[in-house]
């Protein structure tokens, strides 16, 4: 750490220009008394995925409610860059987010914003240390839209419908498109309690989405006389354990 | 004034049924021939004679009850001058005086010679009349007393759900935001605000022109388009709309509010939405529609908003946790309209909702009330 104390770098997300607006006024009447630097803005989850990616931020502010992903969702694919940013969120009302900030001592901020209360959230943010992944997902009670990973120093998002197929192997899992496959660092049975509307659980290392099951055919290869399923573009047949073998009925 | 009184009136519940409603005419009539046929399965010796008896009770119900109708409807104005007691005896006694009447018109129809139960008879009807009329004026008071309490709510609920506190607060910040740069743009801002919340927090019982409903509607708009700026438009389409036609105050801005927040906000290139509004005969039609998030993705859009608004009226009960808030909220929302419309207009009013893979439309049929001279 140097003596000289540095700007903090702060990147400020929200769909509502206006409410954008509100916070750079506020950070720039924080600046007497803090040394700060707006590094950048935007207005929806994955421009600022794409802005994060080249420039770095120590501090997120992060509005919940947005389209397409919100907040919660895009803070846990932010805590997957090299350097993963504090996040304070932003919400006009969401009694059940707040609830669950509280709990788990996550910094959060009321509009309209105070300025006081953005100022010592910010001299807070100092010493705080980035939210584990784990609590972001309790906060979210729906699954999320994406799944996330970091690649050549970007963040790639993977939206959830194109997976075909989700299969453990050692300590990764690779997820399946029909373009080309992906490793993530996640486990499968958390995955599977997350998406379980989506995937079935086809074989202890493998799930495949409901909606891609084109249909079933009898593999005989290796001497298993069991059943193959067949997914939506993708030459590969995967095999079902025999323990799972009535999904065929239930899906045939 | 005057008809903005007539409707009032229906939300006391010591006042009279509006007997010129379709509605209650439909119920008096619905009720006193279910009440008939019960009496015929009581007089009868067996399944088969039940439709005899019926008829021979229809004979004298079916007259006294449609030219009560007829007399009630009549009556009407005179009957609502009167306090609620002497208004209930008047039409108990009007029932009877015609019972009695159409018996003793009747002749052999209902009372074949020499039968020696004549004034036993005369008694007799007379005493089911009042017991008729009684049933049917104490389900009308227990009905509109049920209903009237929904009402009394219903400026509570305004400011709980269908001014969304979550419109207030970013609203708020909004012009927070924008009051150093626009000063004059935040003061409209601030101005539109105080009119839609005078409207909410007034009397829920009065109805207002239509031409006002469409103004605060025009000014919600722009408070919301000072929040999402382009993604947000609106298509107004009137077609020989009567602008002083009378609806109940905040029927419009509340599906507008719906179609905002489950609808555009939940799209990133933001919509359109649809309002049509038009008369035919003596119809008021207004609808409203919006795209919402595909069905098919119906996962994106924040905490799936997108999909509560296509489902709430099937009832599915798969969203946890936050999404049933703001599903709840949508629902209290249609819920007070639909209840709303039920008491001032009952059977004259219809609702419907037709959601397709990425489209919402709410309909609202009701009377077209004109401003009467007073």
């Amino acid at each position: 750490m140097t003596t000289v104390e540095l700007a903090m770098r702060i990147f400020i997300v929200d769909d509502e220009p206006p409410a954008r607006n509100r916070l750079r006024d506020l950070l720039s009447d924080c600046r007497n008394q803090l040394a700060l630097d707006v590094v950048g803005e935007a207005g929806n989850g994955q421009e600022a995925l794409d802005k994060l990616a080249e420039i770095s931020a120590d501090v997120v502010l992060l509005d919940i409610r947005m389209p397409q992903m919100d907040g919660i969702e895009l803070a846990q694919h932010l805590q997957k860059l090299p350097k993963p940013p504090v996040i304070i969120f932003t919400t006009a009302y969401d009694a059940y987010a707040i609830k669950a900030f509280e709990l788990h001592a996550i910094d959060y901020l009321l509009k309209p914003i105070r300025l006081g209360r953005l100022f010592d959230a910010l001299n807070r943010a100092r010493e705080a240390v980035p939210v584990q992944i784990e609590v972001l997902r309790d906060l979210l009670p729906e699954p999320r839209n994406n799944l996330s990973i970091h690649e050549r120093g970007k963040i790639h998002l993977i939206p959830i419908e194109q997976v075909l197929y989700l299969r453990a192997e050692l300590k990764y899992v690779t997820v399946r498109t029909t373009e080309r496959e992906y490793l993530i660092e996640e486990s499968l049975n958390v995955l599977e309690k997350e998406f379980n509307a989506r995937f079935v659980r086809i074989h202890r290392n493998c799930l495949a989405a409901k909606d891609a099951i084109e249909g079933f055919e009898k593999g005989g290869e290796e001497g298993e006389s069991g059943w193959m399923v067949k997914l939506k573009g993708l030459e590969e047949l995967l095999a079902i354990s025999r323990r799972q073998q009535h999904i065929v009925k239930e899906f045939s | 004034m005057n008809s903005s009184r007539s409707i009032r009136q229906n939300a006391r519940p010591d006042v009279l049924p509006n007997f010129r409603n379709l509605g209650i005419v439909l119920r008096i009539l619905l009720i006193s021939n279910g009440l008939a046929v019960l009496q015929a399965i009581q007089l009868a010796n067996a399944w088969t004679d039940v439709a005899q008896r019926l008829m021979q009770i229809a004979a004298l119900l079916t007259p006294v009850l449609l030219t009560s109708l007829m007399l009630l409807w009549a009556a009407q104005p005179w009957l609502n001058r009167l306090p609620y007691r002497q208004g209930a005896l008047a039409v108990m006694a009007l029932v009877v005086v015609l019972t009695l009447t159409i018996y003793e018109f009747g002749g052999e129809l209902y009372s074949p010679a020499g039968s020696s139960k004549y004034y036993f008879d005369e008694a007799r009807y007379a005493l089911f009349s009042v017991m008729v009329c009684g049933i049917l004026l104490l389900y009308f008071r227990l009905r509109t007393k049920m209903l009237s309490r929904a009402l009394h709510e219903a400026r509570l609920q305004i400011l709980r759900a269908r001014i969304r506190p979550h419109f207030l607060f970013n609203t708020i910040n909004a012009v927070l935001g924008i009051v150093r740069a626009q000063p004059k743009k935040a003061e409209t801002a601030l101005e539109d605000m105080a009119d839609l919340f005078r409207m909410a927090m007034s009397d829920a019982r009065d109805l207002v022109p239509l031409s006002r409903e469409i103004q605060l509607s025009k000014q919600y708009i722009a408070l919301e388009q000072l929040r999402m700026g382009e993604r947000l438009s609106v298509d107004w389409q009137m077609q020989d709309v009567p602008e002083q036609a009378l609806i109940p105050p905040l029927l419009l801005q509340p599906l507008l509010e719906n179609a905002v927040y489950h609808g555009i906000e939940a799209l990133p290139q933001g919509g359109s939405i649809k309002i049509n509004l038009r008369r035919s005969g003596d119809e008021l039609r207004l609808t409203v529609e919006n795209p919402c998030v595909e069905r098919g993705t119906s996962a994106s859009g924040s905490h799936g908003t997108g999909d509560f608004q296509g489902n709430y009226e099937s009832e599915r009960s798969t969203p946890p946790a936050a999404g049933n808030k703001q599903r709840s909220n949508n629902k209290m929302a249609l819920q007070n309209i639909r209840e709303r419309l039920d008491l001032l207009f009952d059977a004259e009013a219809r609702y419907q909702v037709e959601s397709g893979n990425n489209f919402y439309r709410v309909e609202i049929i009701l009377p077209y009330v004109k401003e009467r001279p007073s």
